[in-house]
């Protein structure tokens, strides 16, 4: 699945939508690591949710951007995307 | 009791560098340069150039924010360093946030307003809920800063910029120890812009060095501006205890309305304010040093505030000098006055009276400061600000206890 959201994009995306820089390793490797410890909002991720959104052309599955860390956030947006790919 | 200032002007950003380009009566007034501006008939303004966001600003915060609030957050900072203020992190009530907004984030609202015509409802971002608001400037800093005390916004025109200071004065009474206060715009781009085509006062003028002369036989209207400033207000005895120095006084403000555009009425609404500002500081017009004009540059809003200082001071308004250091820099709304509170509190310390840039003759019956800066002993400060719906005030400074400079 070559659409699926990875660290890194979504690293980028957290600087790009709310201006903070997070090291997507740092990410990946701490997955308990939670948004706000990053110092990411949900006003944040609702920006990032909307990219997404506009960029696949599908929509991701409400409540993402209540996603208390990283790791959970990409689960449900690969998960609404492979939705969208299955279908 | 104020103790900082923090300034981001078309003429320096930083205390210092505005006052010393503010002494030298140096016209930063240029053609307006900023993309997408260059088919509208307004030419001339004083554009903030001296600033770089990304450095002043953290992304989190800049990406959430319109220029306006990144004026206002520089300004912010910069007027708590200026006080020497270390903010307790035991005692976030004990400072508060208040600012004064004319138009609140217009550039930013309008690239979201793009986005939602031109791509569509999904396309618009989510800060768009806030960037825009009158009120973004004081929540930014107030959550920048950790500032939880009494916060409020001034949305009373021009004017705002001084009654945010009598504001904040009146939360210090109230028990509040201190408040960062004043005002930044930014004012200088397409959609804000087109907005202020409609006030007959603004002026067309081509020539930097002739589009604002305010007290002018040639005075034909204002030209807009950015940035503004903002301020650190202490209780006096919260100040002396941390050992801060106290650079003015806030003494006495006193406000009025007297209808959009009606100039000619903007005499007794001036007269009434200068007023009550003397009462409340006690403080009889003899007293006062200097006062910052208005100066509109329309000649019915010049003659105007010539004859309420005439009114309100007698036989001796023929002879207080008056200055209006915005002709150099235009006027950023409700940034102006904060501006011109700045530049009061500089006088004082220095004993110089900074000119009216570009003005060379005068057609009132005022002493304009026209020239050069003089030297001036400058205890006591009047300033006056009106707004183009109609919103008048004025503003008694002292000088503070502090050396000189």
């Amino acid at each position: 699945m070559s659409n699926a959201l990875t660290h890194t994009e979504l690293a980028s995306l957290i600087k790009n939508r709310a201006g903070i820089t997070v090291d997507p390793q740092e990410m990946e490797s701490r997955p308990e690591a939670t948004f706000e410890e990053f110092g990411i909002d949900s006003l944040g991720l609702l920006g990032i949710v909307g990219e997404l959104e506009n960029r696949h052309a599908t929509r991701i599955t409400a409540g993402a951007e209540m996603s208390r860390t990283p790791a959970e956030f990409i689960d449900v947006v690969n998960s609404s995307l492979a939705a969208k790919a299955g279908a | 009791m104020v103790t900082g200032l923090g300034v981001v002007a078309p003429n320096g950003v930083g205390a210092d560098a505005f006052w010393k380009a503010t002494r030298q009566g140096v016209s930063v007034l240029d053609r307006i340069s900023r993309e997408g501006c260059g088919h509208l008939p307004l030419r001339v303004a004083g554009e903030v150039r001296d600033f770089d966001a990304n450095i002043a600003i953290d992304g989190r915060f800049l990406v959430q924010t319109d220029r306006f609030t990144h004026y206002a957050m520089a300004a912010a900072d910069l007027a708590v360093a200026d006080a020497g203020f270390v903010p307790d992190e035991n005692a976030p009530f004990g400072v508060g946030v208040v600012t004064a907004a004319g138009s609140g984030g217009g550039e930013f609202g309008q690239r979201e307003l793009q986005q939602l015509w031109g791509e569509g409802p999904r396309f618009v971002g989510p800060y768009q809920s806030i960037a825009w608001f009158y009120a973004a400037s004081t929540g930014q800093i107030s959550i920048r800063g950790g500032f939880r005390g009494p916060c409020g916004v001034v949305a009373s025109d021009e004017a705002g910029g001084l009654d945010a200071l009598a504001h904040a004065a009146r939360a210090v009474r109230r028990g509040t120890e201190a408040v960062v206060v004043g005002a930044a715009e930014a004012p200088l781009a397409p959609y804000s812009m087109v907005c202020q085509l409609g006030y007959p006062e603004l002026s067309l003028g081509e020539d930097p060095e002739r589009a604002y002369l305010p007290f002018s036989a040639r005075a034909g209207g204002f030209v807009p501006a950015e940035g503004g400033a903002m301020l650190m207000v202490e209780d006096e005895s919260a100040a002396l205890r941390r050992g801060a120095k106290v650079r003015a006084v806030l003494a006495g403000h006193g406000a009025t309305f007297t209808g959009a555009s009606r100039w000619e009425e903007s005499r007794e609404g001036l007269v009434r304010a200068i007023r009550t500002a003397l009462d409340e500081a006690r403080c009889s017009p003899e007293e006062i040093d200097v006062v910052f004009a208005d100066a509109l540059g329309v000649p019915a809003a010049d003659r105007a505030e010539a004859l309420a200082l005439a009114d309100a001071l007698g036989t001796y308004a023929e002879r207080v000098p008056v200055t209006a250091p915005k002709a150099g820099i235009g006027r950023a709304y409700c940034g102006a006055p904060p501006l011109d509170v700045a530049a009061a509190v500089l006088a004082m310390e220095d004993g110089i009276l900074p000119p009216t840039p570009n003005v060379t003759d005068v057609c009132h019956d005022l002493a304009l400061v026209t020239g050069h800066a003089r030297p001036a002993e400058l205890r006591t400060a009047l300033v006056l600000s009106r707004g183009l719906m109609g919103s008048n005030a004025a503003l008694v400074l002292r000088r503070g206890s502090g050396e000189l400079r």
